[in-house]
């Protein structure tokens, strides 16, 4: 999954020179912020599932913005991520609403309970 | 904040950070303390700032990079026709919701609602 992720960056030169100056804002952040930015970017390459590189790429500037302005303010860490990071990065991530590798899958499980339930005029059982 | 509180405010902290915004412009720090004082003690910085990535991915306010005294510019935030939508939209489920909920814990009081 990764490699589609990275295939939709390297689609368009100006989303990558993004990517990589998001990236560059991410470690130039002194710590703690560097080591939080940097796992956040992480698990959103994995698991914001975001597919399009363009949302992708929006989503990491959003992401640079959120750290570096934390580094300057000297906000704790917690006062970012709260109690339960994953919920916070999964409910980052859900702003985007770009192509997410997901949505295959949802409209594939609508289209069968539209069949079985007969939304399309003709149920099985029935 | 508790967890009940947590789950509770889940669907309606877009609106109220809506509600927030429709006094004046703001920027996230600004919103979060605003909320804080109101008693949202608990809310964190970072919540605040994902609801407002949502809510421009929406579209329902405009962004103004204005300059701050350090750092890069901060965005502050207005609501514009589409978030004032949103926030009469929000107010309507609100009411809905909390006379339904006010019915439930007390239902002998409200006699005069039988019928209508």
């Amino acid at each position: 999954m990764a490699a589609k992720w990275i295939e939709a960056l390297t689609g368009s030169l100006e989303q990558k020179k993004q990517y990589k100056q998001d990236k560059a804002r991410i470690d130039a952040l002194p710590e703690p912020y560097t080591r939080a930015a940097n796992a956040m970017h992480r698990y959103l390459m994995y698991a914001g599932g975001v597919t399009d590189g363009d949302t992708l790429s929006t989503m990491f500037t959003d992401l640079a913005d959120l750290w570096e302005r934390a580094a300057i303010d000297r906000t704790p860490v917690r006062d970012i991520v709260g109690d339960d990071p994953v919920e916070f990065a999964e409910t980052f991530a859900s702003a985007y609403s770009g192509k997410r590798w997901i949505d295959k899958e949802r409209a594939r499980l609508t289209k069968a309970m539209d069949e079985a339930s007969g939304a399309d005029g003709k149920e099985a059982g029935a | 904040m508790g967890n009940q509180m947590t789950e509770m405010l889940k669907g309606t902290l877009v609106g109220i950070v809506l509600a927030t915004l429709a006094g004046r412009p703001a920027y996230g720090y600004e919103i979060t303390a605003r909320l804080r004082e109101q008693g949202f003690t608990d809310l964190v910085e970072g919540t605040v700032y994902a609801l407002l990535v949502r809510i421009e991915q929406k579209g329902f306010v405009d962004v103004e990079k204005v300059p701050s005294e350090k750092g890069p510019p901060r965005k502050v935030y207005s609501l514009n026709a589409q978030g004032r939508d949103q926030l009469n939209e929000f107010w309507r489920t609100w009411t809905f919701l909390s006379e339904r909920i006010e019915q439930l814990q007390h239902p002998n009081d409200d006699h005069q609602h039988e019928g209508a």
